[in-house]
């Protein structure tokens, strides 16, 4: 197996990262009922440990992670996104949660630092 | 005064992207319904107009859109972001719009290259 030299190009791996979002969900919201109160508190949990998690990778990355919670009302919610950037080395990831009160929907950016 | 020029340049201006987005949103959706059948169409058309007026300003950025549009029904939206940058050169703004039947928000992230 070759060793990774470090003047290889890095780029994104939306798999990782979405296994590192998929746990820090899991870890806040999982078995809780959606409350108006609490709801503060999950996005801010959630964007912060993500966050923390992307950056301990150690990837020459600057990461951008957005939440949105939202209670099972019947109301439609459409999101979009749309990037300019360097598409060989930058790349994004989404999640898209549920439980029986509440979907979740997190989106990663990553955006290579040129070194 | 040169200076000042440049710094212009390569910061992200908040209040110049506030304006653009506005009037992204206000052209795209106006005072139409939610519409279902519509909406794809619309979240699709914010977002990559947008992003063709931010790069006419031909800043050295990478940028990132996004946008969300939810019907208003009751229902509890929270959204929250956190980002892993560069403080000195870095930024993002988020604007909030809404008419009878309809919220938007779009966020616009800029990452100085």
């Amino acid at each position: 197996m070759e060793e990774y030299h470090s003047g290889d190009e890095v780029s994104f791996s939306p798999d990782e990262a979405s296994n590192v979002v998929k746990e820090c969900i899991e870890g806040i919201i999982g078995g809780v009922d959606y409350s108006q109160n609490k709801v503060n508190q999950w996005t801010a949990s959630i964007v912060e440990h993500t966050l923390t998690q992307l950056v301990k990778q150690g990837k020459p990355f600057k990461y951008i992670v957005n939440c949105a919670v939202m209670q099972k009302s019947g109301a439609g919610l459409h999101t979009a996104n749309s990037c300019y950037w360097d598409t060989t080395t930058d790349g994004s990831c989404t999640v898209r949660w549920e439980n029986r009160t509440m979907y979740c929907v997190v989106s990663v950016f990553a955006v290579a630092i040129a070194l | 005064m040169d200076e000042d020029q440049s710094a212009e340049e390569t910061t992200f201006v908040v209040e110049e992207i506030t304006t653009v987005i506005k009037e992204t949103v206000e052209s795209t959706i106006g005072n139409n319904s939610y519409q279902h059948s519509k909406i794809n169409q619309w979240t699709s058309n914010i977002v990559e107009l947008s992003l063709s007026q931010l790069t006419k300003l031909g800043k050295p950025f990478k940028y990132i859109v996004t946008c969300i549009i939810l019907q208003k029904n009751g229902a509890g939206l929270h959204t929250a972001s956190s980002c892993f940058w560069d403080n000195s050169t870095d930024g993002s703004c988020t604007v909030r719009w809404e008419n009878k039947t309809i919220y938007c928000i779009v966020s616009v992230f800029g990452l100085a290259i």
